[in-house]
């Protein structure tokens, strides 16, 4: 989760009536070579925040087939995220989520948002508000009951963000090097 | 003295220098410089130390010191404790300020650390003296954080009227600055931010003026994303600049919304990222070279090797080009090479050259208005009203494109500074001591003008020992 919420002035100065910028979509392939680069941008900004998320060499090419591979998932919600107006069909982010059976637990399915990522300028004007809310509703048509964000633990944004959105720490991952 | 003008681009990446051979003037001044720097030593070992503190009331006996100390001082401070504001008028403290620096990034040496910052907090402190009438005291601190540091200038500010932060790395100076603003109840100043920006802006609005332009018309380009370019992009766009208009460009080029690097500005430099979502409308990409295509002003406060600006980039720009190659001790381009390639007005950090954009204009008296109007903070606008008033000083005196700025030698321009910073301290509600104009400018008058009869009476006393002649040191002979 990058920063939607990030705090500070709204980029384009003193605000008109915030109109959501974007536009969400389930994503198509042909939008797969420009999710690429978005999710390389947030795993990077991932690894600003802990050496144990190093992104790899070879990530382009892994976001590429993971990617490919989740369109054809069932259990997988891609969507994009377009410009309007102007940069309509440009994509301008993205929000990757999975839905996960919980064996032991009810409820039986978890939603999981593994990656939100949305460029600079398409932040802020509830655009997190409004992703958050359709991502929920594409989990729950497929059987999630509880929607779970992961996140890396020194993001102090992304725990804001979804703390004022009333989700709370249910699990950790603690990990050491081997 | 042009001290500290010039923010770094980050470092690591000088090695621009064109193959052509070194011009002599580059040549002469570093072997000047060397010299210079032999018999600063020299000096500094026969002197130590620049400052020293010197009594302000008569000692007649040790009889006074019933009333300067023990037993009499104890009411004056009761009656601090009554009432703290009373620190002001009863103690030095409305004329005291403190150079507090963690040594991270002193002049453009680098990371020194604190013990080695003190000669230069020394000289700032003398500046202060000689041209404010400011008693400044020199205060390196070994702090390992940002955190620490902000917490022990916190724990020192009962005995300072005004905080002067110097020579600290950027980005980390933004935070450092800001978090003193919002806690401590005395103007906080950053010099290589505020002074480098406000004597740029000062520059900048002349410039402008002798090319028939308007700063909300004007295209500029910054380069260098440091202290200082940083503070003058947000007060240019303070001033109406048009932030699409305005372009920022550092070692990795064009400074966008979309670069690659932007979520990690986010978390690292937000002040770098506001900007980077402010500016360059249109999204132009690449180097220096694309950002400049038809710009009317270059302000270059980057890295000191000539060659960072080519001719061809000052060839590229919109008819009657302004450029500002502030790096110190070496501009960017040289004023020649630039007014060849056709800028109409060339700027530098230099005193050896017209128009040096020099912070020492604005420092002194920003803090003599500020104590005298015992201002609770310096906001932009104060900041902007001392660049806008200097401004005005080389307009009184003619403006031409060798006078932008009034040099360091034209000292009338001091007490009328401070007194613009105190009309506008007053003006903004933010005046401990409302004066009027001509109250202020007669208070910096007299303050200013003690100061230097001090020095002057000290060396006709020869309580400071006159300058010793190179040979006298036994040192080499000055070039």
């Amino acid at each position: 989760m990058t920063a939607s919420n990030e705090p500070g002035a709204s980029p384009g100065g003193p605000s008109e009536t915030p109109a959501i910028p974007i536009h969400l979509r389930p994503a198509r392939a042909a939008d797969v070579p420009a999710i690429v680069p978005l999710l390389l941008r947030l795993k990077r900004l991932n690894e600003e925040f802990d050496p144990l998320l190093k992104v790899r060499d070879d990530a382009e090419a892994q976001a590429k087939s993971v990617l490919a591979a989740q369109l054809d998932d069932p259990k997988s919600v891609l969507l994009a995220a377009e410009g309007v107006g102007a940069d309509k069909d440009k994509v301008v982010g993205f929000v990757r989520a999975v839905v996960r059976e919980r064996p032991f637990y009810t409820p039986e399915f978890e939603g999981v948002i593994t990656d939100i990522y949305l460029l600079p300028l398409y932040r802020r004007h509830g655009v997190g508000e409004y992703l958050l809310k359709e991502v929920s509703t594409a989990l729950k048509a497929k059987g999630a009951g509880v929607v779970v964000a992961e996140f890396p633990a020194q993001n102090e944004i992304a725990i804001r963000f979804y703390a004022k959105r009333g989700f709370r720490p249910i699990q950790l991952l603690h990990a050491r090097s081997l | 003295m042009a001290e500290s003008t010039a923010a770094p681009v980050e470092p690591g990446r000088a090695a621009r220098r064109p193959a052509r051979a070194r011009r002599s003037s580059s040549t002469r001044s570093e072997g000047k410089t060397t010299a210079l720097g032999h018999r600063a030593v020299a000096l500094s070992r026969f002197y130590q130390g620049k400052i020293e503190t010197v009594p302000k009331v008569p000692v007649r006996s040790l009889r006074d010191f019933a009333l300067w100390y023990t037993p009499g001082v104890a009411e004056v401070s009761r009656a601090i404790q009554a009432d703290p504001d009373l620190a002001f008028e009863l103690t030095g403290r409305w004329n005291t300020i403190a150079i507090a620096t963690d040594g991270s990034r002193v002049l453009g040496l680098g990371d020194i650390g604190p013990r080695a910052a003190l000669p230069v907090m020394e000289g700032k402190a003398l500046l202060f003296k000689w041209l404010g009438g400011v008693d400044a005291i020199p205060l390196p601190i070994a702090a390992k954080t940002p955190e620490e540091f902000v917490q022990v200038v916190e724990s020192l500010a009962p005995a300072f009227g005004g905080i002067n932060l110097e020579d600290i790395a950027s980005p980390k100076c933004f935070g450092i600055l800001e978090t003193l603003q919002q806690r401590l109840p005395i103007p906080v100043w950053h010099d290589d931010q505020l002074g480098t920006a406000a004597a740029t802006i000062a520059g900048l609005l002349n410039a402008l003026a002798l090319t028939h332009r308007s700063v909300r018309s004007t295209r500029t380009v910054l380069l260098g994303a440091g202290a200082a370019n940083l503070v003058t992009a947000r007060l240019l766009i303070a001033l109406g600049h048009d932030p699409h208009r305005l372009t920022l460009v550092d070692h990795r080029g064009i400074l966008d919304a979309e670069r690659n690097d932007v979520d990690e500005l986010m978390l690292r430099n937000p002040w770098k990222y506001r900007l980077a979502l402010r500016t360059n409308g249109g999204g132009r990409r690449g180097d220096l070279a694309a950002a400049l295509e038809g710009a009317d002003v270059l302000i270059a406060a980057s890295t000191p090797v000539p060659g960072t600006v080519r001719p061809e980039h000052v060839r590229a720009m919109a008819h009657d080009p302004i450029v500002f190659a502030l790096a110190n001790p070496v501009p960017e381009i040289w004023p020649e090479v630039a007014r060849e390639a056709g800028a109409a007005i060339v700027a530098t950090g230099r005193s050896d050259f017209p128009n040096q954009v020099n912070n020492s204009l604005i420092f002194p008296a920003v803090f003599r208005g500020v104590l005298d109007a015992r201002a609770r903070a310096i906001p932009d606008e104060i900041v902007i009203a001392a660049a806008q008033q200097l401004a005005r000083h080389a307009q009184d005196k003619g403006l031409s494109p060798s006078h932008l700025l009034p040099t360091m030698e034209e000292v009338e321009v001091f007490p009328h500074l401070a007194a613009a910073v105190g009309d506008t301290a007053v003006s903004l509600g933010i005046a401990g001591r409302r004066r009027t104009h001509d109250e202020f400018l007669e208070r910096a008058r007299a303050i200013m003008g003690r100061s230097a009869r001090l020095v002057r009476a000290l060396a006709r006393a020869h309580l400071t020992p006159a300058m010793p002649s190179a040979r006298a040191l036994g040192e080499r002979k000055v070039a």
